[in-house]
């Protein structure tokens, strides 16, 4: 039954990374930005989720759209006034991370003054696990967060595959000047691609506010789990960084039965380093070529 | 203009703005001293920063009030982030760049890491927050106005099994020195109280998610959980936990005193031990401490804040004997004049330290009910 319980559980985390992982994905896989404040994304979209929920009791729905707003607008205005104007003066990928970097630093400790530095969380009864079978305890959060993340994969491979919006974003990550050759602005389609990704972070960070609670530092576990998913699941493939996402999920739950809890969040990097050694180029990436 | 003349001009400016410096209010006046803290002012165990400053700040007010240093007393914040690497890098400045005599620390593995600067700097620390028992032997000039994790595991054990009649303990603990060493304490203590440890669980320092955790715990099925963990990970843990169908006793010791676990409904009658204060007491230093801080931040204070409050007022009381004798107040006069001094008059009563530099106090068990808390015994020693 415990093994049976971690697996439950490794699906429900597994599926919460794989939409963290997937907005990271597809702005790096993109446009080739190192999105470091992927997770400071993450937390202003918590952050104003359970502050017009809990303290300004807001309506749930409009609480979510307020969230999502708040994301997109940060990840806009990121590329728009931080990222853009460095890759026009210079470019380095390196200078980028460091804003990047500098900016995930800022909204922690501006988190921390507008909504206070203490652990909170939503307090909500779709987090309190019920017993299915005896020993065996799921939350109906666990079952929101599958069914968000498949509905959320399917929206975005259908946004991908039969837009052309969606067929102009796969372009930009191949080659932009290509982009530009028919027409189409990179800057416009990297908007578009951080508004997206931005979004996409957002059910992982209202399911956590609920679940697992929120701090101002949350953001570096979040960017942490994005890399390394990004990177077992190959750099610029949606797909793989979600199956990554899950198991990762998977692989720090199912740990649990077999070793210490202290070594299940190292099962992540042990994860990381196995793939960087046997199969560099991740579960769906290609071998890159010189 | 020749070059004498321009000499002139450039030492006539550099006077009159050392002169208007020295006249303007709130700049350092000779007199006024400085101390340092190594507080956690971000990450995610910023909430005790704040918490801790609240009672070293009010100490400084209350001794600049009472004019008890001559000078102005300031104090110098960096933060620590609540890692040892962090409070080395502090320290080192505080130290070597703010030349502070004394220094507030906060955290078992800070504690730990910057104790070897302030040996060799004869800087003195003090920890009013960390609760590690082997911060007893970090030297002398490492000072703990809080006890230690020992005492705290020692006086809720027989609590728990004897009033409670809880005798299977899970210890879910933090993988650092304090974690580590309050394992070791209740595998020592437990079997000679008539308890057993069913299962120890460590966690690591930055962990978020603990569903998969709580399956192990329901799997080894106790009567109580020892939460021996600090700040967010700690309320991560019990409503994780609570949410993951537990529904067993939780019990801790002074780190779940803060507010955000006070206000967790899923913490509610958690157990706890701090030191014992009758916060009613009628004893002047007590009573001052406790109107000033309810009148300012319009709550109850809780044992961080009086320890820390506690740490800067015996800063106080020491730099006034000293300056009395004419001493100037270095880290080592610091010393020499506390091991002279037999007790001191803190909030709480009068304190005296033991010859390891830490305090020994009586404790008490309270109950988390959501309204701050109450207190269930006080005749735990």
């Amino acid at each position: 039954m415990l093994l049976l319980q971690l697996l439950i559980n490794g699906v429900q985390v597994g599926a919460l990374y794989a939409l963290i992982a997937v907005g990271f994905s597809l702005i790096f896989g993109s446009t080739r930005i190192f999105h470091f404040a992927h997770g400071s994304t993450f937390t202003i979209a918590a952050y104003v989720f359970y502050d017009l929920l809990s303290i300004a009791h807001w309506h749930w729905s409009l609480a979510v759209l307020a969230s999502a707003a708040a994301a997109v607008l940060f990840g806009l205005a990121l590329n728009r006034f931080v990222y853009v104007p460095i890759q026009k003066h210079e470019g380095s990928f390196f200078t980028v991370f460091v804003a990047s970097f500098g900016v995930g630093i800022v909204v922690q400790n501006l988190c921390g003054m507008l909504f206070g530095r203490s652990f909170v969380a939503v307090s909500t009864p779709l987090s309190r696990s019920v017993e299915w079978l005896p020993g065996l305890y799921v939350s109906p959060l666990a079952g929101i967060a599958i069914v968000i993340a498949l509905l959320f994969f399917f929206a975005l491979q259908l946004f991908l595959m039969r837009t052309h919006t969606g067929m102009a974003m796969r372009a930009l990550s191949e080659n932009p000047e290509l982009v530009r050759a028919y027409g189409l602005s990179p800057r416009r389609l990297s908007m578009m691609v951080f508004a997206l990704g931005s979004l996409l972070v957002v059910p992982a960070a209202l399911l956590s506010a609920a679940g697992s609670g929120l701090n101002p530092a949350i953001g570096h576990h979040v960017m942490l789990i994005s890399l390394a998913a990004t990177i077992v699941g190959g750099v610029g493939s949606l797909r793989g960084a979600a199956c990554a996402g899950l198991l990762l999920g998977l692989a720090e739950n199912l740990a649990l039965a077999w070793f210490e809890p202290q070594w299940s969040e190292a099962i992540t990097f042990i994860v990381l380093f196995l793939f960087i050694l046997f199969r560099p180029s991740g579960f769906f990436g290609r071998v890159a070529t010189s | 203009m020749n070059m004498s003349k321009w000499n002139k001009a450039w030492t006539a400016g550099i006077m009159a703005c050392a002169l208007t410096m020295s006249a303007a209010p709130g700049l350092a006046r000779a007199g006024d001293m400085s101390i340092g803290a190594l507080f956690p002012m971000s990450g995610p165990n910023a909430s005790y920063g704040d918490i801790f400053g609240s009672g070293a700040n009010l100490a400084a007010e209350h001794i600049n009030a009472d004019q008890m240093l001559g000078g102005k007393l300031s104090i110098q914040y960096e933060d620590s982030q609540a890692l040892p690497q962090q409070g080395v890098i502090g320290m080192n400045k505080l130290v070597n760049v703010e030349k502070v005599p004394y220094v507030l620390s906060a955290f078992t593995g800070v504690s730990k890491a910057i104790s070897t600067i302030a040996g060799r700097s004869k800087t003195v620390a003090v920890n009013g927050g960390g609760v590690g028992p082997d911060l007893a032997e970090l030297g002398p000039y490492f000072w703990n106005i809080i006890p230690l994790a020992n005492y705290e595991v020692r006086a809720i054990i027989p609590y728990l099994i004897n009033e409670r009649k809880l005798k299977n303990f899970v210890l879910v603990y933090v993988d650092d020195p304090l974690g580590q060493a309050i394992r070791k304490e209740m595998e020592s203590v437990l079997p000679g109280a008539g308890g057993k440890l069913v299962e120890a669980l460590s966690v690591p320092a930055t962990a978020q998610q603990f569903s998969g955790i709580a399956a192990r715990v329901r799997a080894a099925n106790p009567d109580v959980i020892y939460v021996a963990s600090y700040g967010s990970q700690q309320s991560q843990i019990v409503k994780q936990f609570r949410d993951n169908g537990i529904k067993q006793q939780f019990a801790s010791y002074t780190a779940f005193s803060i507010p955000e676990i006070n206000a967790l409904p899923e913490a509610a009658g958690s157990l706890y031990t701090s030191q014992n204060i009758d916060w009613n007491s009628q004893d002047p230093v007590t009573r001052r401490f406790v109107d000033d801080y309810r009148k300012k931040y319009n709550k109850m204070p809780t044992a961080y804040i009086a320890n820390y409050y506690n740490a800067v007022r015996m800063f106080g009381l020491l730099a006034q004997q000293l300056i009395k004798k004419g001493l100037p107040v270095t880290g080592e006069n610091l010393l020499k004049q506390r091991t002279e001094s037999a007790s001191f008059d803190l909030v709480g009563g009068k304190v005296s330290f033991a010859a390891n530099g830490t305090v020994t106090m009586p404790m008490q068990i309270n109950e988390i009910d959501g309204k701050g808390g109450k207190v269930v015994s006080t005749s735990a020693r």
